[in-house]
């Protein structure tokens, strides 16, 4: 097993968290994010942890809510938070679409 | 140029038609103000949590039912991650590993036979907010984030951009007769993506597959796969080959552009969403949204042709829903169902789009329309007549008896009555008579013509030829 991640693994994971990182920090993280990998290989040795795994702290079901509409924001209240806006819109600057939702 | 099989998977989005949005209860609404339809959870704020919504569940059941797909009993939502501003939270809810429902089908006709288009899965998920570019900036509307969606994805099994246009033409009027979605290409709450790749025989493996994305309209997914199987064609005949790709189909090029190349595939990092736990389907709430399907187009075109409407008409009828709920209500009475569907069709459409409403908004009770078809249907009522009164018919609450008599177009069907009338004019114009019984066939359409003035066409024209010409026989 080996005992540090690649050097591209680290800027990879870097990358998806949008976080820029330093040629000492990268050597750094090679062997933190290892251990911490490893930890979580530990726990999946626990048996039985395949077969139900827990989504949440507790097995009940989900609560369910009925369809009936509540309160919604003013408008004017949503664009407080943006940095810009354009009219009623919230302004960004343009994103070549990368990824996409949906 | 060489032959090749086309295969085509299709992808559709379809916004569900819930009052309020998949985790919050703020309005799912169109055409409204920006930004004016959201709270603090469709805007993605830190320490807010989701709260499904029961109805969401019930839709997507429904669509399953309607789709023929086996619903999974136990399932969870799943978060996919990426960084783009259409999605503050920085994640989607989805179902990546439970979809709600998988392996069904959906009948479509091709050249006369029936083929099965197979359904790998319907999965749950959240609408993104939408953003719209302009320029060097990009606007964003919130009132979409957060709109329950449900995604159908079909095995690869489809052959050419006809087939595509057919299966999304009977998945769009299942899917709103079942009332899952209101299914406008035109407002986005329906929208297909494409999957399309070549290959020179069905026992060569797959070749690399484009990926048509956002395609507005049925008739641009059929145009942009044939433009697409063309493009491949012409790659591969030159020898050639090209990367995995999305593309857009562009409406003033009338052709699909490339949008960007995949390279290493997106890294999404899905896990299960921790803010809601499991949802378990029980069969008894299957069955309670079994209860809730209306009547479906196939069902609804059978049923129409059985009781002696013509197969154009049925299919026009289930083009037209709220006349097909409205002949719905009347199926069990006894009329002349061609009659109706005739009167549906024609004269009550004609007064619907002049208007510009509909039926269930007029004063048409089913009970005046009953009348009306039998009034029609044993000619008592000429539809020259019903021409003269249709307005009102619609319009007024009185009865359709009621209504000819005031308008003083009582049809005369009293057999004494016509032949008295005719009688009359016969003595009056004894040349015509006479140039009849001579053989001159211009004469009796005269006298008919005669008659139908003096009785201002009330008269039904067929009984009325039928009386003359015993009359003159005499």
């Amino acid at each position: 097993m080996k005992d540090k991640l690649t050097k591209e693994e680290v800027l990879h994971v870097a990358h998806l968290a949008r976080i820029k990182v330093d040629e000492e920090e990268i050597e750094k993280y090679q062997v933190e994010l290892k251990q911490l990998l490893n930890d979580v290989d530990k726990i999946k040795e626990v048996e039985g942890y395949d077969e139900e795994r827990m989504i949440a702290p507790w097995q009940k079901d989900t609560i369910l809510r009925e369809d009936e509409p509540g309160e919604m924001l003013n408008p004017k209240e949503v664009l407080k938070n943006a940095p810009k806006h354009s009219g009623n819109y919230i302004e960004v600057p343009i994103v070549i679409s990368e990824s996409e939702g949906a | 140029m060489s032959n090749y099989i086309p295969t085509i998977g299709i992808e559709v989005h379809c916004e569900l038609k819930t009052k309020t949005k998949i985790f919050s209860d703020s309005i799912n609404g169109y055409g409204q103000m920006a930004n004016s339809l959201t709270n603090v959870i469709d805007l993605g704020y830190p320490g807010t949590l989701p709260t499904l919504n029961k109805e969401v569940i019930n839709l997507a059941i429904k669509a399953a039912l309607i789709l023929n797909c086996k619903i999974r009993p136990v399932m969870h939502f799943d978060r996919k991650n990426y960084f783009y501003p259409d999605n503050p939270k920085n994640y989607q809810i989805t179902q990546a590993e439970t979809p709600i429902g998988y392996d069904g089908y959906v009948e479509i006709e091709v050249d006369g036979k029936t083929k099965k288009i197979g359904i790998e899965e319907i999965h749950i998920e959240e609408d993104t907010c939408k953003s719209t570019h302009r320029g060097t900036k990009t606007l964003l509307d919130f009132n979409r984030a957060g709109v329950p969606l449900i995604e159908i994805v079909t095995k690869p099994c489809m052959e050419s951009g006809e087939e595509a246009k057919l299966y999304l033409e009977k998945l769009k009027e299942l899917l709103f007769y079942s009332d899952v979605s209101d299914c406008k290409m035109e407002e986005g709450s329906m929208r297909a993506d494409a999957n399309v790749s070549i290959r020179k025989q069905k026992s060569e493996p797959f070749r690399t597959k484009a990926e048509i994305k956002n395609i507005g309209s049925i008739s641009n997914v059929k145009l942009s796969i044939e433009k697409e199987i063309k493009r491949q064609e012409e790659i591969y005949d030159k020898g050639e080959s090209f990367p995995p790709q999305t593309r857009r189909f562009d409406d003033k090029l009338n052709d699909t552009v490339l949008m960007r190349v995949k390279e290493t595939g997106n890294d999404y990092r899905y896990f299960p969403e921790p803010d809601i736990p499991y949802v378990h389907i029980t069969q008894e709430q299957i069955e309670q949204v079994r209860k809730t399907i209306s009547m479906l187009p196939d069902e609804r075109r059978k049923t129409y042709q059985k009781l002696g409407i013509s197969e154009v008409n049925a299919k026009k009828l289930v083009q037209n829903r709220a006349l097909s709920d409205y002949l719905n209500e009347l199926l069990e009475e006894k009329i002349d169902f061609k009659t109706a569907a005739n009167l549906l069709l024609g004269d009550i459409s004609a007064y619907l789009n002049k208007m510009e409403t509909e039926i269930t908004k007029t004063s048409l009770t089913k009970e005046k329309f009953i009348e009306l078809t039998n009034d029609i249907s044993n000619e008592t009522l000429t539809s020259k007549n019903l021409k003269e009164i249709l307005t009102t018919i619609m319009e007024s609450e009185k009865s359709i008896s009621e209504i000819i008599k005031e308008a003083g177009i009582q049809n005369i069907t009293d057999n004494t009555a016509i032949t008295e009338m005719i009688q009359k004019i016969l003595k009056e114009n004894q040349d015509s008579v006479v140039d009849y019984k001579n053989g001159k066939d211009r004469a009796i359409k005269y006298l008919m013509g005669q008659v139908m003035k003096e009785s201002k066409g009330s008269l039904n024209p067929k009984m009325a030829m039928a009386i003359l010409k015993e009359e003159l026989n005499k």
